[in-house]
């Protein structure tokens, strides 16, 4: 018997999940997360989560880490005294940034201190053209002098290498790096061209400079759990997730710890994806909502879509802009500031607004009754009756109802001249048409139709809004997998390892042969697959997936073009137009142009097999209408209040099925069920809801 | 749905929200199809949708200030020419009137009708500056409208579907770059069509056939706050004058806002004439600048449609500069035009220190024309931003745009571009005004004509006699220069740089905040540490004594 865990450190919460790779049984537990050392808390919860289910440490065989580590690292700023080397004249990249203003009417905006204190950035006397060749040549001896000021003056322990143009030619950062690293072999060394070669050196210069200032925390904390791991006589394969969905080895989340930002929520959306596989749905919107944030993301064909660029450390949370950009593959998603902390006020306009400001967890929404006087959505959703009082989480933590209507009608009913209910009523149906929107939006960016694609929902808030969301967007189905609040922990056990690169390389097609073509693709193939498996030996099937970053010569906004997978190199250059045009179509509903077409960025994907798990066979109950545990008073717009049925997910079997309006109750959440709903068990223990009138 | 339907404060906001998310939505559109970088990169752009009345209703949120004024007259302009009636399903309508558009012959106008149920139910607007558009280029020294380019009356673009082939021909044959040009204009053309879909869809969800007591509502809503918000803000005139630049000329801004109740009026009476320069700027503009100003003072964050610009009265005398009339040229219309946020701040300054900001260094724009070493034509635009000015409890950001939004184009894309060396790119110390909070820092640019062609460089730069001015005792920011092969030279002028010449932009520092003996001592010890400030300007300008170190 073997198994495989995936732990997933959250803000709040380290969520475990042990997979049964014989039976596909899985275990879950959640501990608090200890901030100070997070290994702490990841290997009391392992512990006891092998004691609670009578699992040996020796069975297991794998286990996959995802942390919010770097993300917090650049937020508080705790990352070690690090240097930059710059091409000389451009010291102050990181401070002039984008010259732009991310809300025009706020004339107080602030933006984020740079990464990299100016001081201990040097200039070196080195400069390519654009096409790569050398204008100065590189002085090895100026490089060292700067490193050793830089060592005396500021204590730097990590140090950023990023020169102008490397992404086209990046031997002068590479030459110097690798001289720093032998003269001294102490410092983490990064270098721009390595972290992610696309052109713009603000946005290269500042992922290379969050690489480096996160890096020698990485490597301790890295090092510190796989110590406790193999005290406690662990001696399976340690893998980390990674933003783009994939996993590496701790030896290259070592050299690219950006790489690890945001990786909890893209295994939230790989495990979407994975239910959709099994239940033979492959495009799906993955729908997770918890206490702060609501999480979107778009999975069509079976693959969670890419995008190449994301925001930490903003200033406003959910404002595009405030943040520092970092270029790195991540699974591609919509934020919204909306979860059941979300406060509900009055904007500018005198008009309902719910988030994004949150009421965190302390003192929390008014329902939690720690002194909380705003009126936030988790209470609208007591006030409404969507949630019990005295079931939530489980049963630990009591609601206070009458403190959650007093909030209401003291910050929202009074003032906008409506009863309690429609207030109530009000809050949780902004914040979904706030969802549904935001996912609007982000289907039209990329040309997804949605209407016949289903949803997967989860994360505490997720299920008590995901009927009412899908039926705005006209989406006949929503699923309910098993686990919804610990599915990132989850997600972790589907993702195969993997690595991507990218390079600019702006190119004609008419200037581009099928060998050269060809070259191109299989030098960075061969890169990606040494990054991955350093040696040759022993190196299992692997998936190549190719992607090119095309437009109209002279357009500035690139499409991503997917290359098929099993098709020739030649193949695939004869169908490049072809394939551009349909792209093209698929977004903008028109391919009117004769323009020459161009490539900008390369990309490839190498990937390792998938983790294969059996599926859990869930017994087949009585394939009925199952009966309801009790009946609570509800608000449904159609009817106002009502007795409404509440169902326990926990004693339903695969063919029960349930009416809406109804509650189905499982320990962190509950599924709220509208008119003309109707949610059935699976054979894979999935709660599956038909939205009324849709399907 | 009746027409007599009212919207509690629930629906209203879900509605009006959707809105906004359309027209974000043909932005998104806009940018993604454009051709040339400065509707890319830029965002020199907008979206606007109007119901079936043409009242603007929603825009897009990022757009830059001046076209949120501008496109509801272009609207009221374009049905005036083409009645409603006459509107066929597929009739897409443009023009880039001086007068009728935004003010200036770059920005290209492209409306279409929304039908649905084979009635106009609404229109959508979406405009753009075109990287040409004909003449001698984008510059100060055009001496009228007709050297500037051509004129495109309101016209049909598109017929019932069917492109009107003619017109599209000879805005070819009459502009640089024309693919990009052309390829512009087919994004707009998209982007209404995109926008008109999208209305059509949001009125099918949500079950409404007639946008105009949605359109009520919302206007009355912004209405309602925009005159709140100026009640609270105590009656009487307020005045302020400035001086600009205008060439080896200095002309004379003035305004007087007067508020009363809840109305708020501002008048440029007292502002100087027209200059035989393009930088005159039309009264569409100098509205639009100013509603953007008093927005961004009292309610910066109530959406924009017709309701939050209908309190605030904008008068000015005709031919005043602020106010120029045909044939006047106005290229480059923000060169004094831009001047209106800091004139106004300055005037409401005296009412409401708190919340004004001392100037800014603002953006330097150069329109670049050349080949790159390929033998490639171009022809495009420099945005490089002096510094923010400072508020109160704030220092100014370094390097940030103001008023409009612009976007730096980064070093590497400009040199794969055009082939000109950017030799360096500085913050430049001690170019942000003391003050208990300093302005912004300025930026220093050297660049070199490595095309290996020859370079012309329209330069269209302020702040080079008049500097961004302090406020309650903060001290002004550092000037902006340009130099060619090291002498100064005129901000507004035309300058042929041949292969190896040199370029050399300083870029303007923001004013400062407040009196700089105030200034916390350990945040200049910060700006000396960061060279943000030298020592010497730190004991000239703060009387900063250093601390000698403990060991």
């Amino acid at each position: 018997m073997t198994y495989r865990i995936g732990i997933d450190i959250g803000g709040t919460f380290t969520d475990f999940a042990m997979i049964d790779d014989a039976t596909g049984a899985l275990s879950f537990d959640k501990i608090l997360t200890t901030p100070k050392d997070p290994s702490l808390a990841v290997m009391e919860g392992l512990r006891r989560l092998l004691d609670t289910t009578g699992v040996s440490i020796s069975q297991v065989v794998s286990i996959i880490h995802g942390s919010t580590l770097v993300t917090n690292a650049v937020i508080e700023r705790k990352g070690a005294p690090t240097g930059m080397l710059v091409t000389a004249g451009f010291r102050d990249v990181l401070n002039i940034a984008l010259e732009r203003r991310y809300d025009l009417y706020d004339l107080r905006m602030t933006l984020p201190e740079p990464i990299i204190d100016r001081e201990c950035r040097a200039e070196i006397h080195e400069r390519l053209a654009e096409d790569g060749s050398v204008l100065s040549p590189l002085d090895l001896r100026e490089v060292e002098k700067a490193v050793q000021a830089l060592i005396d003056e500021h204590a730097i322990t990590a140090l950023a290498v990023c020169f102008l143009h490397s992404f086209s030619n990046p031997s002068h950062e590479q030459e110097a790096a690798a001289h720093i690293t032998d003269l001294f072999p102490e410092l983490y060394v990064t270098y721009s061209a390595d972290v992610l070669p696309f052109m713009r050196e603000y946005e290269r210069w500042n992922t290379a400079a969050v690489n480096a200032y996160v890096r020698p925390l990485v490597d301790r904390y890295l090092g510190r759990l796989e110590g406790s791991l193999a005290d406690l006589g662990f001696n399976g394969a340690f893998f980390i997730m990674t933003s783009s969905g994939g996993t590496v080895t701790s030896d290259i989340a070592r050299r690219y710890p950006v790489r690890m930002l945001e990786s909890g929520p893209a295994a939230g959306v790989l495990m979407a994806a994975d239910v959709g596989r099994r239940v033979g749905v492959s495009d799906l919107l993955s729908f997770d909502m918890g206490g702060t944030t609501a999480k979107g993301s778009i999975v069509r064909g079976g693959l969670p879509r890419k995008k190449y660029e994301i925001e930490v450390a903003r200033v406003h949370e959910y404002q595009t802009g405030s943040g520092l950009p970092v270029k790195i593959p991540v699974i591609d998603m919509i934020e919204i500031g909306a979860g059941g902390g979300g406060i509900a006020e009055l904007d500018d306009r005198g008009l309902l607004r719910v988030g994004p400001r949150s009421a965190g967890a302390d003192p929390g929404p008014a329902c939690y009754g720690r002194g909380g006087e705003n009126a936030t959505l988790s209470d609208a959703n007591l006030t409404l009756g969507y949630y019990d009082a005295d079931t939530f989480l489980g049963g630990t933590m009591r609601l206070d109802r009458a403190a959650s209507e007093r909030a209401i009608r003291s910050r929202v009913a009074s003032k906008l001249d409506l009863d309690l209910a429609r207030a109530a009523w009000g809050i949780h149906e902004t914040i979904n048409e706030d969802v549904a929107r935001a996912f609007r939006v982000h289907a039209s960016d990329i040309g997804f139709d949605y209407r016949r694609c289903s949803m997967v929902a989860f994360g505490g808030s997720g299920p008590a809004h995901a009927a009412r969301i899908a039926r705005k967007l006209r989406v006949p189905k929503v699923i309910y997998p098993r686990g919804s609040g610990v599915m990132s922990a989850i997600g972790m056990l589907v993702s195969p390892l993997s690595f991507q690169l990218a390079r600019s390389n702006r190119v004609a097609l008419t200037a581009l042969t099928a060998e050269a073509f060809a070259e191109y693709f299989a030098g960075l193939q061969g890169e990606a697959e040494k990054v991955l498996f350093p040696r040759t030996e022993n190196r299992p099937n692997l998936t190549v997936r190719r992607s090119l970053d095309m437009r109209y010569q002279g357009q500035g906004y690139e499409l991503e073009v997917v290359l098929p997978e099993n098709e020739t190199p030649q193949m695939l250059f004869d169908s490049l137009p072809g394939k551009f045009a349909a792209a093209y179509r698929d977004i903008f509903s028109l391919s009117y142009l004769d323009e020459p077409i161009e490539i900008l960025n390369w990309k490839v994907e190498v990937i390792g097999p998938s983790p294969v798990a059996a599926d859990s066979a869930v017994t087949d109950g009585t394939s009925g209408r199952a009966a309801p545990r009790a009946t609570r008073q509800a608000y449904f717009p159609e009817k106002g209040y009502v007795e409404c049925p509440v169902y326990d997910r926990y004693l339903m079997s695969a063919g029960d099925y349930v009416d809406g309006p109804a509650f189905v109750e499982e320990r962190e959440s509950t599924c709220v069920l509208g008119y003309g709903d109707r949610a059935t068990i699976d054979h894979h223990g999935n709660l599956v809801a038909e939205i009324g009138g849709l399907s | 749905m009746s027409t007599e339907r009212s919207f509690d404060a629930v629906s209203l906001g879900i509605l009006w929200d959707r809105l906004i998310s359309v027209t974000n939505e043909i932005v998104q559109a806009l940018v993604r199809t454009s051709f040339s970088t400065i509707a890319r990169e830029n965002y020199d752009l907008s979206c606007v949708l109007f119901d079936a009345k043409g009242r603007s209703i929603a825009q897009g949120t990022m757009s830059v200030p001046v076209f949120i004024g501008t496109a509801p007259q272009t609207m009221r302009h374009m049905l005036d020419a083409i009645p409603p009636e006459s509107l066929k399903p597929g009739d897409v309508i443009l023009t880039n009137d001086i007068w009728m558009g935004t003010g200036h012959l770059w920005d290209l106008n492209v409306m279409q009708p929304a039908f649905k149920d084979g009635r106009i139910v609404g229109f959508a607007m979406s405009i753009s500056h075109l990287p040409d558009i004909g003449g001698r280029g984008f510059s100060t020294l055009n001496e009228n409208m007709y050297e500037e380019g051509l004129q495109i009356p309101i016209t049909r673009i598109v017929r019932a579907g069917e492109p009107n082939v003619e017109l599209i021909e000879l805005i070819r044959k009459n502009v640089r770059v024309s693919e990009q040009v052309i390829g512009d204009l087919m994004a707009n053309i998209a982007a209404t069509d995109v926008g008109c879909r999208q209305l059509v869809e949001f009125m099918d969800d949500y079950g409404i056939d007639d946008l105009v007591p949605l359109a009520d509502a919302i206007i009355e809503q912004s209405e309602a706050a925009m005159r709140q918000s100026i009640a609270a803000v105590p009656d009487g005139v307020y005045r302020n004058e400035i001086k600009v630049e205008a060439f080896n000329e200095a002309v004379t801004l003035a305004c007087a806002v007067q508020i009363s109740g809840d109305r708020l009026m501002v008048d440029f009476e007292g502002t100087g004439p027209m200059v035989p320069f393009a930088i005159n700027v039309p009264l569409c503009y100098t509205k639009a600048m100013a509603a953007y100003a008093i927005k961004a003072l009292i309610l910066p964050h109530v959406p924009n449609n017709a309701g939050s610009v209908t309190p605030v009265e904008v008068k000015a005398p005709a031919g005043c500069i602020l106010n120029a009339v045909a044939p006047a040229a106005t290229g480059a219309r923000f060169m004094v035009g831009h001047f209106i946020a800091p004139l106004i701040f300055g005037a409401i300054a005296k009412v409401m220190p708190e919340r004004v900001q001392a100037d800014s260094g603002m953006t330097n724009i150069m329109n670049v024309i050349g080949r790159n070493p390929k033998g490639q034509e171009f022809t495009t635009l420099f945005f490089s931003a002096g510094g923010f000015g400072a508020m109160a409890g704030l220092d100014g950001l370094a390097t940030t745009p103001s008023p409009s939004n612009m976007m730096v184009m980064p070093t590497e894309t400009w040199e794969v571009l055009t082939g000109i060396r950017v030799l360096s790119r500085t913050l430049r110390a001690d170019s942000g005004g003391a003050g208990e909070f300093r302005g912004g820092l300025g930026q220093e640019i050297a660049m070199r004509n490595d095309t290996r062609h020859a370079l012309t460089v329209y330069a269209m730069g302020a702040r080079t006699v008049f500097p961004a001015l302090g406020s309650r005792d903060g001290k002004p920011g550092a000037l902006r220069s340009y130099r060619v092969n090291g002498k100064d030279v005129q901000a507004q002028g035309r300058y042929d740089l041949k292969p190896g010449d040199h370029l050399h932009l300083l870029e303007a520092g923001g004013g400062g905040y407040g009196d700089p003996a105030l200034r916390d001592r350990s945040a200049i010890a910060a700006d000396i540490e960061r060279g943000f400030v030298t020592l010497d300007a730190a004991k000239r300008d703060y009387g900063y004594v250093p601390v000698t170190p403990a060991h």
